[in-house]
């Protein structure tokens, strides 16, 4: 770190102080980002990137206005809070909000910050990277991916003195192994250090199964047995769709109308879980308010949305901490998913399979077809398998399907003990932590699908 | 507060070293304002002011790239540090020597045009625009939400490289739109004007959303919602298809426009956007559509997003084809690999800002019109479905096969349009699609239509692009 960016809090309080409003609160990220892709097992992209932006929010009569900036000079700060204002003054106040948080309770302790991972060189990720390519030429595999590593100070808080401060750390990796038309895919995201050659390996090991084995299906109904990563896709979209404040406003959220219904299968639990030391800890959200466990879907039946509290005030339901962004249009976002564990292994899934497929991840999902029931569509990639009586034995081309996450969390046989974290792109404090899942009658589209080369 | 000439020289000058190749580096301001109203309330008014500097070195060779959000002089110097650092890193990795495409050196500023400044026009005045506008589509309880939004934007740009250039540039933009959702049961439905997701965007001022008269479209869309509750399901199975000038445009985005960056080709984007159907060796061979197809890349088309004087590498913008009478001709491409096929870069390379490495982006990728105007094509389809407004996208990771859902159908029969149909999906595979195409709507169906949310890269860059396109039919799609 350099320069400005050394102080946050004291950024931070020169950003509350020039508010003057009602009420405002304000958030500082301060990040140390670092990014190395690679592709052809050779590094093509490499970034380092420190960066902070303020974010400040006014509330004047109960209406709000929101400006951002990443410069930090006092006639900087002072722009935006007049900006922030500028918009209050023009906006209606916010029905039922009862004001911002007002502090007092305990935030979760669990350790966030990992120095070996903030401290990562450029030049150590290379090495392990470069032992990662000369592995896969030995089999005659290439690779593509990436490796970062981030640390992260975010300062937020208010006009009734709420503070708090978070240093958190995250280091991620994507690897997929290339040999011919066959792939395969690894992923991992934690607080600590993460072993990027045994991710090497496991790509590796999904690349080569069956390699120059490869059969084709016609489209229909299948059990599927969902890798980790492929879940974390379509509960990523079901955030936007499902879970949020907004969607659940608007009625267009499956959620709507149905809080305390058993609408999926009673082996299926979701929470919003940013306090499970295991996970990707985070101990409150951007309005300050401590994260909890905050359970969705409880055995299927449907709990609550996740809200910011002016959305949680506004549809009188109990505050989720949920706020990531301070006056977004979603109001609210689930971004510690955590799927409930199950008791049956892979390979315990795969004999109870007479006709199936396995799938490592999705591509390119799309969750907007129909919300209401969370269709879905998207093809599978980097690994797709074909099961026949009980086996694993032949490699499929990506097949699209298209399915409705309604039914097909209803139709879940059984889940993994064992959970996986997985990273998104779009979510710097979070992930999702999911076991493998098998599900009944995946519905996959006829064989236009499986024209797509890379299996 | 941007950085000086003097100040880009120095920092420039302070890379030189034996292994250093070549270093550029960018500074941007982008400010942008989003205001949005919902149900008779502002629902968003929010403003943001970014600032970057950003430093690009090929060393031996490999790439670095270092980025800040503290401008000061201590902060610039440590960036350029920390961009060699990670190139040196870069280097321990590479297996071939990294060729730039040649450029000419240019001194030169350049702005996008417009008539009435979007910060010149105060906030009232766009929420009561937007109010006025949303207030038609209200009413009646089975419209959950009746929402626009107008949107701002500006970004002021400077580049300086070692091969001597200096160019200056600003895009001024706005956009914006209405919808209306409705619900009745466990029916849901959505209608969109002028476009879904924000609605339509171009480099221009207030001019473009008085344009756009969203308060007269506001209740045409509410009807259109409230029909589609009660519409039967748009049927299954192959079927003659007129395809919409917006929604063809995020077809041609999605089908010819990604497939046809050279990174993609190259496996350089695999990791995250996935790869390419389109291999070099089909340059010139391929045949992706009908004769009817000619897709150019051109980003000089004035008042659009997709447009711009130079590209990040500081090449200037150009017009060419990529798909020339149906055959694949050409790719987008940058400085570091146009030469691997053998050409020079054709300038679309772009960051979303100057904290993010400049990457192929796609520009204004058209479909050039034909000359059938529409009400010959529908007259000339007997069993068909007209269909337009995207509300679901979905492709392969190689772009070839790809599904779309969008908000709205009328069924065609006798080379008339019919009954409104609800839920229509589409799907196939990109050349076969391409290759179906019979029939393409004249100049007056062709529009531009801005697309300020392309995805691409890690970190995840959203790029403002945009598309040409007129309606087109196609026989035999599968329709789901």
């Amino acid at each position: 770190m350099s320069g400005t960016l050394d102080d946050p809090e004291a950024i931070f309080t020169r950003a509350l102080s020039a508010a003057a409003a009602d009420e405002a609160d304000a958030v500082l990220i301060v990040s140390d980002q670092n990014i190395t892709r690679f592709a052809n097992s050779a590094i093509h992209q490499n970034m380092s990137e420190i960066s902070a932006e303020l974010t400040l929010r006014v509330f004047a009569g109960g209406a709000m206005g929101v400006a951002s900036t990443t410069s930090f000079g006092d006639d900087d700060i002072a722009h935006a809070a007049s900006v922030a204002r500028e918009a209050a003054r023009h906006s209606v106040p916010i029905p039922g909000f009862a004001g911002l948080y007002k502090g007092g309770d305990d935030v979760s302790a669990a350790a966030t910050f990992d120095a070996a991972v903030g401290g990562l060189p450029p030049a150590e990720k290379a090495r392990s990277l470069r032992a990662v390519f000369d592995r896969g030429r030995e089999l005659g595999i290439h690779f593509a991916g990436s490796y970062g590593n981030a640390a992260t100070t975010v300062v937020c808080g208010n006009t009734h003195g709420v503070r708090r401060e978070c240093r958190f750390t995250a280091a991620e990796a994507t690897l997929i192994a290339i040999r011919g038309e066959e792939s395969g895919y690894a992923t991992a995201i934690d607080r600590h250090p993460i072993d990027v050659v045994a991710l090497g390996e496991e790509a590796i090991g999904k690349a080569t199964l069956h390699a120059g084995t490869h059969e084709r299906i016609d489209g229909g109904a299948f059990d599927v047995i969902l890798e980790p990563p492929a879940i974390a896709e379509v509960l990523e979209w079901m955030n936007m769709i499902a879970f949020s404040g907004q969607a659940y406003e608007d009625g267009s959220s499956f959620f709507a109308g149905n809080i305390g219904t058993q609408m999926l299968g009673s082996n299926f639990t979701l929470a919003d879980d940013a306090v499970d030391p295991a996970f990707l800890p985070f101990p409150f959200d951007l309005e300050g308010l401590p994260k909890r466990r905050v359970e969705l879907i409880e055995r299927g039946i449907i709990r609550t949305p996740v809200v910011d509290k002016t959305w949680a005030d506004r549809l009188h339901i109990a505050p989720t901490a949920n706020a990531w962004a301070l006056g977004s249009s979603e109001h609210g976002a689930a971004l510690h998913l955590s799927v409930g564990a199950g008791d049956e292994t892979r390979e315990a899934m795969v004999r109870s399979t007479r006709r199936g497929i396995w799938v490592t991840r999705f591509n390119y999902v799309n969750g907007l077809l129909e919300p209401k029931t969370a269709l879905m569509t998207g093809t599978t990639r980097d690994g797709t398998f074909l099961i026949r009586d009980g086996e694993v034995v032949a490699r499929l081309p990506n097949l699209r399907w298209t399915q409705s996450m309604v039914d097909a969390f209803s139709n879940i046989r059984s889940l993994t003990p064992d959970r996986r974290r997985v990273g998104a792109w779009f979510n710097p404090f979070g992930g999702t932590l999911a076991p493998a899942m098998k599900i009944e009658g995946w519905q996959f589209d006829t064989a236009n699908g499986q024209k797509v080369a890379r299996s | 507060m941007r950085p000086t000439r003097q100040q880009f020289e120095d920092a420039l000058a302070g890379l030189r070293g034996p292994s250093l190749r070549y270093a550029d580096l960018r500074f941007t301001a982008t400010v942008e304002e989003h205001v949005r109203v919902r149900n008779g309330e502002v629902d968003t008014l929010a403003s943001t002011l970014d600032r970057a500097l950003g430093v690009r070195v090929l060393a031996g060779n490999g790439w670095g790239f270092a980025t800040t959000s503290d401008l000061g002089e201590e902060s610039i110097r440590a960036t350029a540090r920390r961009a060699l650092e990670v190139a040196a890193a870069s280097n321990l990795t590479v297996t071939g020597a990294v060729v730039l495409s040649e450029v000419e050196p240019r001194v030169a500023s350049w702005q996008s045009r417009f008539r009435i400044d979007p910060w010149s026009i105060p906030l009232a005045r766009k929420i009561d625009h937007l109010l006025q506008a949303t207030e038609a589509m209200r009413g009646d309880p089975r419209i959950h939400q009746a929402a626009g939004d107008i949107a701002s934007y500006r970004q002021e740009k400077i580049f300086a490289s070692t091969d001597g250039s200096f160019i200056e540039q600003t895009t001024t933009e706005m956009g914006g739109g209405i919808e209306a959702l409705a619900i009745e049961g466990d029916e849901f439905q959505r209608r969109t004007y002028p476009n879904p997701f924000g609605g339509d965007f171009q480099a221009a001022g207030w001019e473009f959303i008085e344009g756009l008269d969203l308060e007269a479209k506001g209740r045409q869309i509410r009807d259109e919602a409230l029909a589609l509750l009660r519409a039967p399901k748009a049927p299954a199975g192959r079927f003659d298809l007129i395809v919409g000038s917006s929604q063809l445009a995020l077809q041609v985005h999605e089908s010819c426009g990604h497939p046809t960056e050279l990174d993609r080709a190259m496996g350089l984007e695999i990791s995250l956007a996935g790869g390419s159907f389109l291999q070099p060796a089909m340059l010139g061979k391929f045949r992706y559509g009908s004769d009817l197809v000619t897709i150019v890349a051109d980003a000089t088309v004035p008042g659009s997003i997709g447009s711009f004087a130079f590209d990040d590498d500081g090449v200037a913008a150009q017009r060419f084809p990529l798909i020339d009478r149906g055959v694949f001709v050409d790719y987008l491409t940058g400085r570091d690999t146009a030469p691997a096929i053998g050409r020079k870069s054709n300038g679309t390379v772009r960051a979303e800002s100057a904290a993010r490495i400049p990457i192929i982006r796609m520009t204004n990728i058209n479909l050039e019109p034909g000359t059938t105007p529409l009400d010959e094509i529908i007259a000339d389809t007997k069993h068909g479905i007209f269909i337009d407004t995207n509300k679901s996208w979905s492709i392969d990771d190689l772009r070839l096969n790809f599904q779309f859902g969008c908000e709205v159908a009328w069924e065609i029969e006798n080379g008339r349009l019919g009954r409104m149909l609800k839920n229509p999906i589409y799907g196939g595979t990109t050349p076969e699609f391409w290759r179906s195409c019979d029939a393409v709507g004249d100049r007056a169906s062709w529009q531009i239509w801005g697309l300020p949310n392309c995805g691409k890269g890690d970190p995840m860059q959203t790029m403002r692009v945009a598309h040409g396109a007129p309606v087109a039919r196609f026989r035999g799609v599968e329709m789901m």
